[in-house]
């Protein structure tokens, strides 16, 4: 009413018109925003935060579409072999349990346990074995008792056991198994180079350590069964070599008892998940080994205590997302937290790839091989190239599935053609199956050496002595 | 805000803009509305709540994403993923393979012209004995016992069935286990060296390439991917094969007198690396080159082999047509074993299984214990076989359990059942494991049986 005595009724209406009308704009202005915002993206006017985390699950939606369409396609393909199947069999017999079809087979329809399971008592708190207190003395006196199963088979070589495994059940996903073969295939061809031995394990020794866990048993039992044993190489079915002329600097690690790839300033400093991995790492068979295992294994059992161990490592270690506990995460908390216990015999080796992230050196190999040669074993011509997160095998992988296994094919041939120059042949390209000759063959094939000298390398030769 | 309290058209009137001409209504709020305007007024609200209505809609598209009206667009993406995982495994599981299209196309084989492995080695054996004279450091001898490559293979694409893959890897894992225990180093061929002899034909020039490469290597072992060990214990008793250069399971009658096409059998079976052997491999190998010379030589095989169905030349019926045809040339340095089962055939072996768990022992390797189990026949890689595939199948997994129980022993570990994946413990764990490992790990067993050197 002042204003309107102020100023004059008729321009005070004029004002308050446009004030509505002001009012009204700017509502107006507020919803486009709000709707330009919700489906294009905010831009800078969201917080960051809050956009970081819409894009992290956008990303886990598609991520969860790629675990989906494994899935997806089985049943899918199973539908079309049969189809396929069912019109091809014109001579077959009737009943499925006498097809000679492979098509429609399923494995479930073999498997049988006879055994009843083994009940474990849920009051006894979980142990990996019984506690062995003198290890290093019994294994001693066993190698002087048996010097023709020496724990060295070079003057610095220590005898090595590469243990690797999978499922004993096929793999959900159809070309699981090949790919599995193949990093099997590749692995024999570097073991059958440096002398060192094999164990594919395809057996759960224990039912509470199921998963990445699974290894700890193993590891024990291995350790405590082969005394001949000096170095124990675990090696994921997902890594594969990719120099197949490196041998490992045994000498370097004399005074070491577990080798891992890693950063000490990652896992002492910072307490990153990722400071070190597990996916390749060497352990000395003696009475440390037995004790770092025995305190390694706690966070394993599965159900209650691998959740609330994962919970506790997700709070105390950098990076870490929310999942149950990894054997992974437990060591670097392990040596993060005890580091004047374990850390001296701990070697954090990162001056070649006893482990290499496959995200950063599969689109290189072109380049490695015009710029470079095998031996190196590093960044120029990696040992590993390990395929964390691709997971052949399962339905569920963290990376799409193509690039995954045109990577795997690609780093397999890469490491194959190292073995078949020693053949005079290899393959006509990375992303190729088949093979071309490089060397013809001759009348004198003594006379030829293979360019990486692997045929008879040094460190295959024998100890004279053994002889 | 005091304005708001005012008549619903006011309120109405105001948020469209456009119009300002009904504003003089907002003074007139005792005033009968005359009917035209009453519609227009409707009219306006009708299309004010249409577009809130509209404007709601697509806030809570764009933020939500409301149920079958909104993420068509993640279903479209989903469609693609699948559809191009779908192409992705067709394309790995198919033969073709990228091809470099800067690269001449094979040239075609002369059919006038006799096949060979490679150009002729005469002097094999003497420039072998003087390499390992000046190689002291590569012997042919490891541990008193002469060195051993066994080599096996398969194809480079993934099985036409992913339970193929599956079999194949179980049976690599086979290989490795009694390797490691008895000191065989193993290649495992997944490359055709050359396309001309692809298929079964495959193992003569990566045989004859071995021997080239290796000569430290003293045997060559060839054993096809479908035969597992089932005796890990036994090992091939070489001392008997001192004059022979072939080692290979057979039947002597049923090679000369009835010259039945199954009278050897060249999945499993052994090599010296020798000039002997070498002249055998370019014997054999002319029947091998794919095509019309394979056909032709099928056709002169089935005529002249009791039994024979008719298909193309495959290596073992070219071997027993050589050995029979040429029998003086050869025959002295082949050894025809069947005192133990080098190649046992699956069909009569596997269901005894559990009565030579009760009656016998490993390291017999004969038909009490046999020491390999071949499923010829089966195929587990291709999509049919000879016989129904649940019977190769479990009979598969029986003869692996068998034998991965003699490895597990070790261990303290047996499985649950000849068809069950999963493990028992049949041993506890102890704080003295060396006492076991004296009792049980088998190279103990041999070593304490070697001759003292």
């Amino acid at each position: 009413m002042i204003m309107e005595r102020c100023i004059g009724a008729h321009r005070w209406h004029r004002i308050q018109r446009a004030l509505r009308h002001g009012k009204v704009t700017v509502i107006c202005l507020l919803l486009t925003v709000v709707v330009l915002r919700g489906t294009i993206g905010a831009g800078k006017f969201g917080t960051p935060e809050q956009d970081f985390v819409n894009i992290r699950d956008q990303i886990v939606h598609k991520i969860a579409e790629h675990r989906r369409v494994l899935e997806e396609i089985q049943p899918q393909q199973q539908q079309q072999a049969k189809t396929t199947s069912d019109s091809a069999d014109s001579s077959g017999s009737s009943s499925t349990s006498n097809s000679n079809s492979y098509m429609e087979f399923h494995i479930n329809s073999i498997l049988k346990d006879e055994d009843p399971e083994e009940k474990s008592d849920p009051n006894k708190p979980y142990s990996i074995g019984p506690k062995i207190s003198n290890w290093d003395e019994q294994r001693s006196l066993w190698l002087k008792a048996n010097p023709q199963f020496p724990n060295f088979i070079g003057p610095e070589k220590p005898r090595v056991l590469i243990v690797t495994g999978s499922s004993p059940k096929p793999c959900e996903n159809p070309v699981g198994d090949h790919y599995l073969l193949k990093s099997v295939k590749n692995k024999i061809d570097y073991c059958r180079l440096h002398g060192i031995e094999i164990f594919y394990n395809m057996a759960l020794l224990d039912a509470e350590m199921a998963g990445f866990w699974a290894k700890l048993p193993l590891i024990r039992k291995l350790l405590l069964s082969h005394p001949e044993v000096e170095f124990l190489w675990w090696m994921d079915s997902d890594a594969m070599f990719t120099d197949m002329a490196f041998e490992v600097p045994w000498e370097r690690y004399k005074d070491s008892n577990f080798v891992m790839h890693g950063w000490n300033e990652m896992v002492y400093g910072e307490k990153n998940w990722i400071g070190l991995n597990t996916g390749s790492f060497l352990l000395r068979n003696c009475q440390w080994s037995l004790d770092i295992l025995d305190v390694w294994a706690p966070m394993g059992p599965k159900g209650k205590i691998r959740e609330d161990a994962g919970k506790i490592l997700t709070r105390e270690l950098k990076g870490r997302p929310v999942f149950e506990a990894d054997d992974q995460s437990a060591m670097v908390y392990l040596l993060a937290t005890q580091r004047d216990r374990w850390g001296s015999k701990v070697y954090l080796e990162n001056a070649y790839y006893l482990h290499g992230y496959w995200g950063i050196l599969v689109d290189r190999y072109e380049e490695m091989m015009e710029n470079y040669r095998p031996g190196f074993g590093d960044h120029r011509w990696p040992l590993v190239t390990h395929f964390v997160g691709c997971k052949p095998c399962g339905k569920f992988g963290d990376y799409p599935v193509e690039r995954c296994l045109k990577q795997m094919d690609r780093a397999f041939n890469f490491g194959d053609n190292q073995i078949l120059q020693m053949y005079g042949f290899t393959h006509k390209s990375l992303a190729s199956r088949q093979v071309k000759r490089v060397r013809n063959e001759t009348s004198s094939p003594l006379q030829v050496k293979d360019e990486l000298g692997l045929l008879h390398p040094a460190f295959k030769a024998v100890k004279l002595s053994s002889l | 805000m005091g304005q708001d309290s005012f008549t619903p058209q006011k309120r109405n009137t105001s948020s469209t803009l456009p119009t300002v001409a009904t504003n003089g209504s907002m003074y007139s709020t005792g005033r009968v509305v005359p009917r035209g305007r009453k519609i227009h007024k409707t009219f306006n609200n009708i299309k004010i709540t249409v577009l809130c209505g509209f404007v709601t809609i697509l806030v809570l598209r764009g933020t939500i994403g409301v149920g079958n009206f909104g993420s068509s667009e993640a279903d479209t993406v989903n469609q693609n993923i699948i559809e191009e995982t779908n192409r992705i495994l067709a394309e790995i599981r198919s033969d073709s393979d990228p091809t470099d299209p800067n690269e001449p196309p094979e040239p075609d084989l002369n059919p006038n012209v006799t096949y060979t492995l490679g150009p002729k080695i005469e002097n094999w054996d003497i420039s072998r004995k003087t390499w390992l004279e000046s190689n002291s450091e590569f012997p042919n001898h490891v541990n008193g016992k002469p060195r051993i490559l066994l080599l096996t293979g398969s194809p480079p694409n993934p099985c036409d069935n992913p339970i193929g893959d599956h079999y194949l890897l179980k049976a690599v894992k086979n290989k490795i286990d009694y390797c490691r225990i008895h000191g065989i180093e193993i290649v495992y061929n997944m490359a055709h060296l050359d396309k001309e002899l692809a298929g079964y034909w495959a193992k003569l020039p990566m045989i004859r390439r071995l021997m080239l490469s290796h000569p430290e290597v003293e045997w060559i072992w060839w054993m096809d991917s479908d035969a597992l060990f089932t005796d890990m214990v036994f090992e091939i008793p070489l001392s008997k094969y001192g004059n022979h250069n072939l080692v290979i399971h057979g039947y002597p009658d049923l090679l000369f007198d009835q010259k039945s096409w199954i009278a050897l059998n060249t999945g499993s079976f052994l090599f010296r690396n020798c000039q002997w052997s070498l002249d055998l491999l370019d014997a054999w190998a002319p029947m091998g080159p794919k095509g019309p010379i394979r056909d032709e030589a099928g056709k002169i095989l089935t005529a002249n082999l009791k039994g024979r169905p008719a298909f193309e030349a495959d290596d073992q019926s070219a071997l027993i047509y050589l050995l029979i045809s040429q029998k003086n040339e050869w025959m002295d340095k082949v050894f025809v074993e069947n005192s133990y089962y080098l190649h046992g055939y699956w069909a009569g072996l596997v269901d005894r299984y559990e009565e030579m768990l009760e009656k016998y022992h490993p390291g017999l390797g004969d038909e009490r214990w046999p020491f390999v189990t071949h499923f010829v026949g089966c195929k587990p890689c291709g999509s049919y076989g000879d016989y129904p595939v649940e019977r190769c199948l479990r009979s598969m997994e029986r003869a692996f359990n068998f034998a991965d129980n003699q490895v597990l022993k070790l261990y303290g570990f047996s499985h649950r059942g000849l068809l069950s994946p999963k493990i028992r413990r049949i041993r506890n764990e102890t704080i003295t494991p060396l006492q076991y490992v004296d009792q049980f790990d088998v190279r103990h067993h041999h070593v304490s049986s070697k001759p003292q050197s």
